[in-house]
Parts: C-alpha cells; structure tokens; sequence
C-alpha cells in the first residue's frame, strides 16, 4: 500500500509534478480501455433481484378474487400513512374482503413493512420501479391498479418463504 | 446577498465575535458574504456566514435547520418498529449503520437477546455501510478540493455496495433493513460472495485512490496544516469520529464501550496527530482497510442459525407461523397495534458511525412508543468546530475544512 505522505516525504520527483501529470494521463488511458460501468437506463433495463422492493401489490388469485381479508394491518403499520382499506362482508370462505383498498404512490416510502405484517400473504412488494404519474390524483393507486395476478409474483413469494 | 432583516441575529453573532486577527494592508472594508444552504461545497444544506477581512475569515456562524424534519417528535407517536425506516434518512451516506444503532437502543432497553447470525449480519453491514460512507467522504472531499475524478471512482466503487445491500435488503438506499430482535433477511451464499467480491475491489480501488491522491503535490500542499483541529479544542467540542483521530485522540466507541461482538475482532484504531485536514483524509482512508479486515473476521467466523429471535410477544413471529398459527396470529396483531411494551426508565446507546458517535437516548413510559427520543448526531456536533477551525484561515479553505470534517446535513439538522 503506499505511504502516508507529508510534504516534506514528497520526492523531488513527485514534487516537480510533471512526471506526476503523466503517470496520471497514462492511468486515464487505462480506464479508458476498461469495460464500463454505467447502464444505458432507458434502453438497457435493470432487472432487480427477488429481496427488491419495488412497488407494493395486491396478489390477486387464480379466480379473480383478492387474497386481503381486509384487517387493517398493513394500514395501521405503514409508517408513511399511504393505505387506506374499507372492508365488507362477502359470501367467500374468507367472509371480508376490501371494498376499497388505495395506495398513494407519492406518499409510499417501499418500506415494506405492509408486507411483513401481512396475515394472509396477500400484499407484497413487486419488481416495478418505474413509477409515473401526472397528476396526484394519479398516484393514489385504486384495487384495479394494484392487484396482480399470482403467477407473476412467484419470484417474490418464493423469496418470502426462503429468506424471512 | 443578505437579507439583513431576516439575518439580523445571525448577523448580531457574526459581529459578536471577538477577532484578534488583523492583518495588516488587507482591505480596509470587512465584507459580510453567504456561504450555501445552496452551495455545492457544503454538502447538503449547511449555510455558513463569513466575515472577511480581505480574503481572511474573521468570523465564521453556520446556521443549521435546512433539513429539520423533526425526527425526535415523531418518534413520540410511532411505534418502535415504524421509526426504523425513518433511521435511513439520518446518515444517508451510511444508512445501515443507523438502522443498527437504532434497534441496539431499543433491545437494550427492551432487553431482548439477539441470535448470534443475526449479530454478525449486522456487524457486516454496518462496517460496509462504514466504507460506503467514508467512500463518499473521500470522494466528495477530494472533489471540493480539485479532484474531480475522485469522485467518479469512489460512487463507481459505492455502486457494487450498492449492488450488495439489494441483494440483501431490497432497496440500495433507504435499506430498513434491521428489526428489533434480529435483521430482516438471511444473508445468503450470492451475498456473501458478492461481499468477499467487493472487498476485493474496494482494496485495489483504495491502492489507486492512495496512488492518485497520497503522492500528488497538489493534493498535499493544497491540504496540509489547512484547518488544525487541536487535541485539546477537540475534546473540549466534543467531536468524535475520525476527525477526533485526526487530532491525535485514540477514541473508538467500538473499543473504548464494545458493542456486538467487536472486543472479539482484530483491528487497529488509526490515529494521526496533526488534526490538520490530510490527517482527517488518512484517518479515512485507514478505517476502511479496517473494516475490511473486521469484515473478513466475520464472514469466517459467522455460524448458521436464526436471524429474528423467537419470542412473539415482543417480536414479529416468522411468516410460517402466522399463516398457521393462531396465538402468534394474535401476537403479529397486538405488537402491530400496541407495539412492544418495554419496562419504563430511559437508555442511552451510542455506536461508532462512519461520522462518530451516533447515540439513541430513549425514555419510556411502559407504552407501546417512546415518550421521548433525543438523537445524538455526529454531524452536528462535529459542525461545532467549523467557529474555531476556520477562524484566520483563507476564504478558499473553508472548503477544505467542511469537505474534511464530512458533516451529513441529513443528520446534522435531523
Ligand atoms: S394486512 Fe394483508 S390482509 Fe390485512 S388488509 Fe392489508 S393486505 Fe389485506
Ligand atoms: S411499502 Fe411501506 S410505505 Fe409503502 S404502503 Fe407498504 S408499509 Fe406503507
């Protein structure tokens, strides 16, 4: 590793600096040859893995129906204040169900906390980073909006069972 | 320029000091000029008053609160779990290291036993969230002072940190990644390969930064005996972090009060005795080799097992469990609702932080959230030494000195 250096360990060399310029040029030109490290966003996607939290969603079952029981939980423990869940009663086995379920998006920090308390596994955080709205009426992000079927979140269920 | 009517009081402090500088055929006008919150140099939104004397600075007021989020109140009405994600955002150069230091306070008031992996899953992330942040303080530093390419190199090297806390915590920022009674998710054999990758690279990119940086006359005249910091003024001030070792003091919460399993590891406390801002940057430069190395010990050393501890009144029970079993159904509901009850009395935590001694003081009456929070920032009162440091130095080396103390404004102004 090289030294700590003081003005006064400096070389005659290093002091006159002219060799210094080069010795730095030459390393520009090496980086130069060196793959790079940036990514073309917009063309080139990044693909995030499982453990990412992207976008909360609801899954949404085979039948069509939503997994939430509509208990609240994840309502009373986002930190952000960002879900709001009205429940009613239906003929199902799991007897409620979410007449209103809406996640602002502006306020949503994907902490992934609703997640985490979820009794029923029926909220979880999806790979979706890219996020755009017009307008905040935009971002408050209805049931149609949110539910996504169950097959596409294998990943992430899978994730939840291994790792949590 | 300045409002005077807005800035009076600060101006009233500025006149207030007393100056014993003078120097003789300097201009014979003093000028009053505003540093920030908006200037790239100060990093973030510190703002800073100068009077100058010609290009001298007489008297120097740094005005904080930009970035006042009132993060003490809000915990007040937060359980202790919701206040976790709200740990990110103190250090954001660092943000595991506070999620670590947070959860530590609370467990030690709480008293809630960890399991071991999970102790030393967090010993890695912290001490990587250390490189990151000193990764940043390095670059940006030598950014502030004419090395642009500085820069570039350490967020390239931060990138595969970065990279590291996705894998493991799902988001490359704003991580949360540590609960009360363990960590969130395993750790499992890609992170800790992609960890011993990046240790790899981290070395061999700190032995070019070093080759750039340590020998380059620039570099080191622009920075020596700029902005000494004595042993003595710094104790007296209270900082703590690499800019106390920089001014000669061997003073390590991580040695002096060990917290996890650092009184088992092998590492070296750098101290450097000038206090002089190249002295800051070397003292840098050696923490992260260290932590390196306090890394490498605990990839070896770390034993399979739980990561959360088992223990449903206190703690979110596995997800396995709440599917299928009632009493912890239960639980998850009342800790959500009422949160963990800790005894009443009140705790002070501190950990070493990439800035220095971050400190939770927590007071709780038995509920299920604090009834108060103070937060002891590194940042902050490391700013404190800005008034004596910068007095009678030239207006260009204020940016030194603030690049070399490191202050985040994100924790500074909580
Ligand atoms: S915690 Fe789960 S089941 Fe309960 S309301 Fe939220 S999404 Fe629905
Ligand atoms: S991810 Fe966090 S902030 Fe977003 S809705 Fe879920 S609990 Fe709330």
């Amino acid at each position: 590793m090289p030294d700590k250096k003081r003005k006064k360990d400096l070389t005659f060399a290093q002091k006159l600096y002219l060799p210094e310029i080069f010795k730095g040029l030459a390393l520009t030109f090496k980086s130069m040859l060196k793959p790079s490290v940036t990514m073309e966003y917009p063309e080139v996607k990044f693909v995030p893995p499982a453990a990412y939290r992207g976008r909360p969603v609801l899954v949404e079952e085979k039948d069509g129906t939503e997994r939430c029981v509509a208990c609240g939980l994840c309502s009373r423990v986002c930190p952000a204040l960002a879900i709001e869940v009205q429940p009613e009663e239906t003929e199902l086995e799991k007897e409620r169900y979410p007449k209103l379920f809406e996640i602002n998006m502006i306020r949503c920090i994907f902490c992934g906390f609703c997640e985490e308390v979820c009794p029923e596994e029926a909220i979880v955080m999806s790979k979706d980073y890219e996020l755009v709205f017009t307008s905040r009426e935009d971002a408050i992000y209805g049931k149609d909006k949110l539910l996504v079927p169950v097959d596409q979140l294998k990943d992430r269920l899978e994730f939840l069972r291994n790792f949590k | 320029m300045i409002d005077v009517h807005n800035d009076e009081k600060l101006l009233k402090a500025l006149f207030e000091q007393d100056t014993d500088i003078t120097i003789e055929d300097a201009l014979e006008n003093e000028m009053v000029i505003n540093m920030g919150p908006q200037h790239p140099a100060t990093h973030g939104v510190l703002r800073l008053l100068l009077r100058l004397d010609g290009e001298t600075v007489m008297s120097i007021v740094p005005e904080l609160g930009y970035l006042h989020r009132g993060y003490e109140k809000m915990a007040e009405s937060m359980s202790f779990n919701e206040y976790i994600p709200h740990t990110d955002r103190l250090d954001y150069t660092a943000t595991m290291c506070n999620n670590v230091a947070y959860v530590l306070a609370v467990e030690k008031l709480a008293g809630i036993e960890v399991p071991t992996r999970a102790t030393y899953i967090r010993m890695i992330i912290a001490e990587i969230s250390r490189i990151m942040g000193h990764l940043v303080a390095i670059g940006t530093f030598a950014m502030d002072v004419g090395a642009v390419t500085m820069v570039l190199w350490s967020f390239r090297e931060r990138e595969i940190i970065q990279n590291i806390f996705d894998r493991l915590a799902g988001a490359r920022f704003t991580t949360s990644y540590t609960r009360v009674g363990g960590v969130a998710s395993d750790m499992d054999d890609v992170a800790i390969e992609m960890t011993h990758g990046m240790l790899k690279d981290i070395e061999d990119a700190l032995f070019e930064y070093e080759k750039l940086l340590n020998s380059n006359r620039i570099f080191v005249d622009r920075l020596e005996g700029v902005g000494i910091l004595t042993k003595e003024k710094a104790i007296d001030l209270g900082i703590t972090g690499p800019n106390l070792r920089g001014s000669g003091v061997q003073y390590d919460v991580r040695r002096a009060k060990p917290y996890m399993f650092y009184d088992k590891m092998d590492f070296e406390v750098p101290v450097y005795n000038e206090g002089d801002c190249l002295a800051r940057y070397f003292v840098r430069v050696d923490e992260v080799k260290e932590s390196i190395k306090i890394i490498r010990q605990c990839l070896n050393q770390m034993p399979k097992g739980e990561i959360i501890i088992n223990s449903p009144k206190k703690v979110l029970s596995h997800k396995a469990e709440i599917y299928t079993k009632m009493e912890e159904l239960i639980h998850d509901f009342m800790l959500i609702n009422f949160g963990i009850h800790p005894p009443e009395g009140d705790v002070f935590f501190s950990v070493e932080n990439p800035k220095g001694e971050l400190g939770f003081y927590i007071v709780s009456n038995g509920t299920g959230h604090p009834w108060k929070m103070k937060i002891r920032s590194p940042s902050f009162c490391n700013l404190q030494a800005i008034e004596t440091i910068c007095k009678g130095q030239m207006i260009s080396d204020i940016v030194a000195i603030v690049g070399s103390l490191d202050p985040v404004m994100g924790e500074a102004d909580k």
